[in-house]
């Protein structure tokens, strides 16, 4: 496989001094910090300890001699080839067209022998694609003109071709959050935080005064007793004031802090936006980096027609991966006003298409068991827990109108996916920005003919995805099939 | 069958060897490894049996390596269409992936040391996605992933406009 000629054509092997990098940067832990754990471990003396050193110092210098041999690598007319690995052997191939950048680092022991370390990057998932530690100066330079020479083809969705400076144009205002509009954001960002901390603090005080939720559970069984004197009714709905004031006071600071002279303009190509109150920040969303965009509403915020709008984007060498806010809050032509400018289809509610009718079944099937459970356990700790019933209600209610809120379709080249009932999300995915297709299906869905179709898009972060759960096999079989299609 | 008019190849029956050697050689060290505690347990209460952990694990292993692992296998199948490669797989929960030619970063062929005694080799796809940007396909044969992966890069030399 690895063949034992260095020519010019053919595998080569990274600088041989590479070796010697790569042995200093472990010796601190082998050839010094294993030793002196057996020595002190061992109770031995000095000269075994330096025996062990030794030992391990010449077994750690064969194994990485051992790497450096297996580790090859080649640029052939169209593709860099890696192959490593002692018994599990890989094999990486990189085509040209995919390669980005081609980065060039030297560190402080690479620099004391001449050598660098070329990374490559694709764009993909991970950091480390290919790295080639180390190579000499002259072969670093060479292969960045093997590599960059390619003819710079632009793939869909990702851009291989460089960044232009950015041309400096006049940017229009898109979006701007009014003062009034940050304190209407704030209130809606109440902090839960609070009531958490009073409870903490209960329990706190109630360790130190010897009082807690057990008498205070006893004060609700007995209406009487030493703690009621202590905490009254009036006290109790003063400190419940107390912590709701506490909770919007904590919400519209955190907002104003952050959100306060809200500003997205748009240039040529770009999104620049400003704000915050005492820290001013600036981020740049280039265009052709978004993935998706995403319209959040939350639960009274929706309900009064107000949006968040974000957009997911791929990161690059400058550009920051993730989520991106372009629009806190924001009425539905506002929105609308900024996608289009983003250059992506509309959110058309009107066309989506609803789920199997099967999907609330399975809703209630997930939603349903867990709380009868646990009532159940507790009704054979205390009778009363039939009361319980009632907090099953908002889940089975959500369960109920779940399928209500979720609807997709694949229209003018995008995925448009509307998901959540409390928290309700509409995605917008250019088909050509979905990387894989997954059609998943567990036991339960497998049962009532249901599928997910899960599309996976760059620079997705943690929380949820444009996912179509719960769609009859043979819908889902197709939205697959027309996914794929439109992608290749 | 999540996709039904994509028919799928099963994998080498090598790879349901590769598998069944895997999870034996799991099994054996659980089972040996297992009197170590049962040793332990056996010595602390009386009425404790040496050979009962073993007695536990060993079943379990037998039924892993001669009834779930080949079911686990058939449940396996990839298509390659020219334009998207397919890959099935799950028993309980199942999946299947496409990953179109278009969206692939760069291509992985690994042979480790199992895999190699059985004649086999798997096939990783790596894209720029996130949750799923790697996707693997395990037990075709070294020559398959490699015509696989020549056909892809071919993919992208193809002007996608």
């Amino acid at each position: 496989m690895v063949s034992e000629e260095l020519e010019d054509h053919g595998p080569r092997r990274v600088h041989p001094l590479t070796v010697v990098i790569w042995f200093l940067k472990k010796a601190p832990q082998n050839v010094v910090g294993l030793p002196a754990i057996i020595g002190v471990t061992s109770g031995r003396g000095l000269g075994w300890i330096a025996l062990a050193a030794v030992g391990i110092g010449v077994v750690s210098l064969v194994w990485t001699w051992i790497n450096w041999r297996r580790f090859t690598y080649e640029v052939t007319d169209s593709e860099l080839v890696i192959e490593r690995g002692l018994l599990n052997r890989t094999r990486r191939s990189i085509p040209l067209e995919r390669i980005q950048d081609v980065g060039i680092e030297q560190g402080p022991l690479s620099r004391i022998f001449g050598l660098a370390e070329v990374r490559v990057e694709t764009g993909g998932g991970d950091k480390d694609e290919a790295v080639l530690d180390s190579v000499s100066l002259s072969e670093a330079a060479r292969l960045r003109g093997a590599l960059r020479g390619a003819p710079a083809r632009p793939a869909v969705g990702l851009d291989t071709c460089e960044d232009a400076p950015p041309v400096e144009d006049t940017l229009t205002d898109v979006f701007a959050m009014s003062p009034q509009r940050v304190l209407l954001l704030g209130l809606f960002s109440f902090s839960l935080v609070w009531i958490a901390a009073l409870a903490g603090a209960i329990q706190f005080l109630g360790d130190a005064l010897g009082f807690g939720w057990d008498e205070i559970a006893d004060m609700a069984k007995s209406a009487q007793g030493e703690v009621q004197s202590r905490l009254t009714y009036s006290t109790g709905f003063g400190l419940f004031g107390l912590v709701v004031l506490l909770g919007v006071i904590t919400g519209v600071a955190r907002t104003v802090l952050r959100e306060w002279n809200f500003k997205l303009r748009a240039g040529i190509g770009r999104f620049r936006r400003t704000r915050g109150l005492l820290t001013r920040s600036e981020v740049v969303v280039a265009m052709r980096r978004i993935q998706l965009a995403l319209i959040q509403r939350g639960p009274f915020r929706g309900l009064l027609g107000w949006n968040a709008l974000s957009v997911q984007t791929l990161g690059g060498s400058n550009d920051p991966s993730g989520r991106q806010v372009l629009a806190p809050l924001a009425r539905d032509y506002e929105v609308a006003g900024i996608v289009a400018r983003a250059g992506l289809p509309p959110f058309e509610r009107l066309a989506l298409r609803p789920v199997a009718p099967a999907h609330i079944l399975r809703a209630l099937v997930l939603a349903v068991p867990l709380p009868l459970g646990v009532i159940a356990a507790a009704l054979l700790l205390t009778p009363f827990a039939w009361l319980g019933l009632i907090l099953t209600l908002p889940p089975v209610l959500t369960a109920l109108l779940q399928r209500r809120y979720h609807r997709y379709a694949l229209r003018s080249a995008s995925l448009q996916v509307m998901r959540g009932v409390l928290a309700q999300r509409d995605w917008i995915v250019p088909v050509e920005n979905v990387q894989v297709v997954t059609l998943r299906q567990g036991l339960i869905q497998r049962w009532l003919g249901l599928v997910t179709v899960e599309v996976d898009t760059a620079g997705a972060g943690m929380g949820a995805t444009p996912a179509v759960v719960d769609v009859a096999l043979k819908d889902g079989a197709t939205l697959a099939r027309d996914l794929a299609a439109g992608i290749s | 069958m999540l996709l039904p008019d994509t028919p799928l190849n099963p994998l080498e029956r090598g790879q349901l060897n590769a598998m069944r050697l895997t999870g034996a050689v799991f099994w054996t060290v659980a089972t040996l490894v297992s009197f170590g505690p049962g040793f332990g347990l056996s010595t602390g209460f009386d009425w404790f049996p040496l050979w009962l952990p073993a007695a536990v694990i060993a079943p379990l292993g037998l039924w892993s390596v001669l009834y779930a692992t080949p079911k686990r296998w058939s449940r396996w199948g990839w298509a390659w269409t020219g334009k998207e490669l397919h890959v099935a797989s799950g028993w309980l929960t199942r999946r299947h992936t496409i990953v179109p030619a278009a969206r692939v970063q760069h291509i992985d062929v690994t042979v480790g040391p199992i895999e190699r005694m059985f004649g086999v080799a798997t096939l990783v796809l790596h894209t720029a996605g996130t949750a799923n940007s790697e996707v693997q396909l395990p037990g075709i044969t070294r020559e398959t992933a490699e015509e696989i992966r020549d056909a892809i890069r071919d993919q992208l030399t193809v002007d996608p406009w």
